[in-house]
């Protein structure tokens, strides 16, 4: 070998072995910080989507609110009992027929940017969020019947409403339809997404694609929400670094070792090991809105016939597979609202497991087992398609399809699932192509029953999106939906609605209802003061302090 | 010479020309709209009204052939077009991920090769409990799937050890774990390889000639059978390439890395069509890249071929 090949050799050798003692030698910055004292710096680890905007307005998911709960307000809460709380509105009023409302706001807020809050900000966030450009999905619709925002005084705002509308205040509780500055709004959607700006405890500094997001203190903080710990001024917290783990054994991994301190998304396996783990605590914060079901199609296909739906839900043992699959970390739900919902109604007589029962009923309905142990009608086969967006679906819920699925077969259901993107997924729905599907919704407030259950609800939008997948199309309940609408002043009267309309949902057997949406963060001991927002169960560190 | 080259260069142009039209047909068969995409993905209320305003914009209410020609131009200028998800020009989106999946790339081919020729030399030393070990080490490791291994990494080595951080951070210590996950088995596949043509090369007369010379079995090893057991190694390079690429897509994921095995992975899930084209054309401009410089280094290594 010549002396020039050994060279070449050697310079790999070299740079081989130089990045490994690169590697090596340096070590981790942050343990001398720790023993110094306290440190006011707090990392956090979301295991779900990097947003491509981090303005909720623009789309509006859930991964946009946990994040954008950081540095936007809304003009009201809500409290643990599900009460309506002053934030930066101090007070509101309706009129007598329930057309406008007046919202007070806070004196002596101002936006990050130094813009304050006054009512044309109110104005200009309806105006942003009703403009076809802001191609805001979660925010417009909860703002449909706003017609206009006028002036009564500098620091009162009034909403005009094309028709009554109880679910106003909740709406205006949800991150997605939080209060900007007008002025930052008036910059290109492109600079807004990148740098929103708001009244929140903090501000977003800067944000590095894929890794992370760098949020700092506001430091004239003043408009803390009414159930805030921490009512005089800015948090103790100085800089939030808002990172992106989607994996979930390494976002564990990273809290373990002290990378991170609070992380999301905390999967049934994770919380078990936690609960054992020393120094890791457990927030479970169901979210809002529906529970998470399984809705049959009752528009198309074998489950037109309610005997069909009847025995499908007989026929499967639900409490089981939540237990043994959540491993004790999620209930058992009976009810098509979020147990957060102070108006959600436990149908649990409407969802029994009998397989004897379901067996009689498709007996009835004229589907006889074959001899593959499928039941048949006409030639046809009782297939159900369950189209499952492995987006959505984590995996303990993925495996209790599956598990799902072999107990409706002893009763001769030949349940069909595919796991698809989310794209496939919403393809599937958008084209009639299913007989079951679990589809996740988030609102605040029983108002979801109307987006989910009104026969409205199953034309599609021109994206092809439609929210009625049960397909439930029925006179009565549409009409108590939209009276619960309307039903302002009356709490008792709009409670007693939405009690009828879930007895009917429950009574025609379109949905199977699973536990509440999941949500569960852990986060190291030394992090007090730590609480999910009740609004959307989104977390909140203006109440934390600083970290030992 | 020259044409040769000529002609290498040729194919690599073909190659990157079928690659983008290969791309762009695929996103035509999948399901989803991209003007959803572009408005907030799928699920999004967006009007019909904004919808063809979409598909004005990015130029989807054109024929296909249209779109297909209005794609290769932008190629040819150097216009990867724009991301819809993002909104903003696909190279802006890629440009600063390609420096942290290149470090890992090229720490990953280092790191490889380093233990590749460490395990080949040992696997065909006389000592035959070393070679034993070495190269059922070898095929162990060949054919550890990366996103187990990258997932037995962080669990013993971050989460029950705690020797290294689970994701990337300021030191280099965050990166010993996501370039072993993709070295390993490479450096398995590598030696394999390389400890074949070493075992033809020492069976060989100039083998015994060069004994009979004196050299030591050890200095045999390395100064004659290694040579011809990197050819082989060598030629592989390319194909070590687009591994490593593929393999990042994995390894970035797991260990919350940017890079472009990431974006690629959150660009198809999101239809995000021109993002996940620009990815994949700049991955196969990379593959081309080292192929060719992989010629030209097997031509130094091995004078038989530069003849």
């Amino acid at each position: 070998m010549s002396s020039r090949h050994r060279a070449a050799l050697a310079s790999l050798a070299v740079l081989a072995a130089a990045s490994l003692v690169l590697t090596s030698c340096s070590s981790g910055s942050k343990g001398s910080d720790e023993q110094a004292g306290t440190r006011t710096t707090l990392t956090y680890a979301t295991g779900d989507a990097e947003p491509d905007c981090l303005d909720p307005h623009v789309g509006g998911n859930y991964p946009q609110a946990l994040i954008a709960t950081q540095y936007l307000e809304n003009l009201v809460s809500r409290d643990k009992d599900g009460k309506i709380i002053p934030w930066l509105a101090t007070k509101w009023s309706e009129s007598k027929d329930g057309r406008t409302w007046d919202f007070t706001l806070k004196d002596g807020v101002k936006f990050t940017d130094g813009t304050p809050l006054n009512w044309e900000a109110v104005k200009a966030n309806v105006e942003h969020l009703q403009d076809p450009d802001t191609a805001s999905s979660t925010g417009y619709l909860a703002f449909a019947k706003i017609t206009s925002v006028t002036k009564v005084s500098e620091r009162v705002a009034r909403v005009h409403l094309s028709s009554p509308d109880s679910a106003l205040l909740e709406s205006f509780s949800q991150t997605w339809n939080a209060i900007e500055s007008p002025k930052a709004l008036k910059r290109t959607q492109k600079v807004n997404c990148t740098s929103p700006v708001g009244t929140g405890p903090f501000e977003v500094e800067s944000w590095k694609k894929q890794d992370r997001v760098v949020l700092t203190r506001n430091e004239d903080y003043n408009s803390a929400p009414a159930d805030a710990a921490n009512q005089d001024g800015p948090a103790a917290l100085s800089k939030i670094t808002w990172r992106f783990i989607p994996d979930s054994a390494t976002r564990y991994a990273a809290l373990r070792s002290g990378d991170v301190d609070v992380i999301d998304n905390a999967q049934p396996d994770t919380i078990k090991a936690a609960s054992s783990a020393s120094g890791i605590e457990h927030l479970d914060a169901p979210r809002p809105g529906a529970s998470n079901r399984i809705e049959l199609n009752s528009g198309n296909g074998p489950f037109t016939d309610q005997r069909v739906r009847e025995a499908f839900i007989r026929s499967v043992d639900v409490d089981s597979a939540v237990s043994s699959l959540f491993m004790g970390t999620a209930q058992r739900s009976t009810s098509a609202l979020s147990s957060v919902e102070p108006l959600h109604v436990d149908e649990k007589d409407a969802y029994p497991y009998d397989q004897a029962a379901a067996n009689k009923l498709l007996d009835e309905a004229g589907w006889k087992k074959g001899s593959d142990g499928i039941r048949v009608k006409d030639g046809k086969k009782l297939t159900l398609r369950l189209p499952v967006s492995t987006n959505q679906s984590i995996p303990a819920e993925q495996s209790l399809f599956e598990q799902l699925q072999a107990e409706a077969k002893q009763v001769g259901f030949d349940v069909h699932i595919s796991l698809l993107d989310l794209a496939g997924w919403y393809e599937a729905l958008g084209k009639d192509q299913y007989d079951l599907v679990s589809a996740p919704y988030t609102k605040v407030g029983p108002d979801v029953l109307r987006i989910l259950y009104h026969s409205d609800g199953i034309k599609p939008a021109p994206s092809g999106y439609f929210a009625n997948h049960a397909q439930i199309d029925d006179k009565e309940l549409d009409s108590l939906l939209t009276r619960a609408q309307a039903t302002v002043d009356d709490d008792a009267a709009r409670a007693e609605l939405y009690r009828k309309a879930q007895d009917i949902i429950a009574k025609k057997q379109v949905i199977l209802p699973l536990y509440d949406q999941q949500n569960h963060y852990l986060y190291r001991s030394d992090v007090k003061g730590l609480r999910a927002l009740p609004t959307v169960s989104t977390p909140t560190f203006l109440d934390v302090q600083p970290l030992s | 010479m020259t044409r040769a080259v000529l002609i290498r260069l040729l194919g690599a142009v073909a190659a990157l020309w079928l690659v983008a039209t290969l791309g762009f047909a695929v996103l035509q068969l999948l399901p989803g709209d991209p003007a959803q995409a572009a408005l907030g993905g799928p699920g999004s209320q967006a009007s019909a009204a904004a919808l063809a305003a979409a598909r004005e914009q990015f130029g989807l209410d054109q024929p296909l052939p249209v779109q297909y020609v209005h794609y290769l131009g932008g190629l040819l200028r150097g216009d990867l077009g724009v991301s819809y998800a993002q909104k903003l020009p696909v190279t802006t989106v890629i440009a600063p991920l390609l420096g942290p999946t290149l470090t890992l790339a090229v720490l990953s081919l280092a790191a490889a090769w380093v233990l590749a020729v460490a395990s080949a030399l040992i696997s065909t030393s006389p000592s035959r409990v070393g070679r034993a070990v070495a190269s059922a080490l070898e095929i162990v490791s060949s054919v550890l799937p990366g996103f187990w291994l990258a997932a037995v990494l962080v669990i013993v080595f971050a989460t029950q050890l705690g020797w290294f951080p689970p994701v990337s951070g300021a030191g280099a210590r965050s990166l010993v774990l996501p370039v072993a996950s993709l070295a390993i088995p490479l450096a398995g596949y590598l030696a394999q390889t390389m400890r074949e043509g070493m075992l033809t090369a020492l069976d060989s007369p100039y083998a015994l000639a060069a004994r009979t010379r004196g050299e030591t079995r050890w200095g045999l090893r390395v100064r004659h059978a290694l040579r011809h057991g990197l050819v082989p190694g060598i030629n592989l390079s390319g194909w070590s390439f687009g591994y490593l690429i593929s393999g990042a897509v994995v390894v970035e994921t797991v260990f919350a890395r940017p890079g472009l095995g990431r974006a690629l992975l959150g660009a198809v899930t999101a239809r995000d069509v021109p993002l996940v084209l620009g990815v994949t054309l700049v991955s196969a401009l990379g593959y081309v890249v080292v192929t060719l410089a992989a010629d030209l280094l097997v031509r130094v290594v091995d004078r038989r071929a530069a003849a």
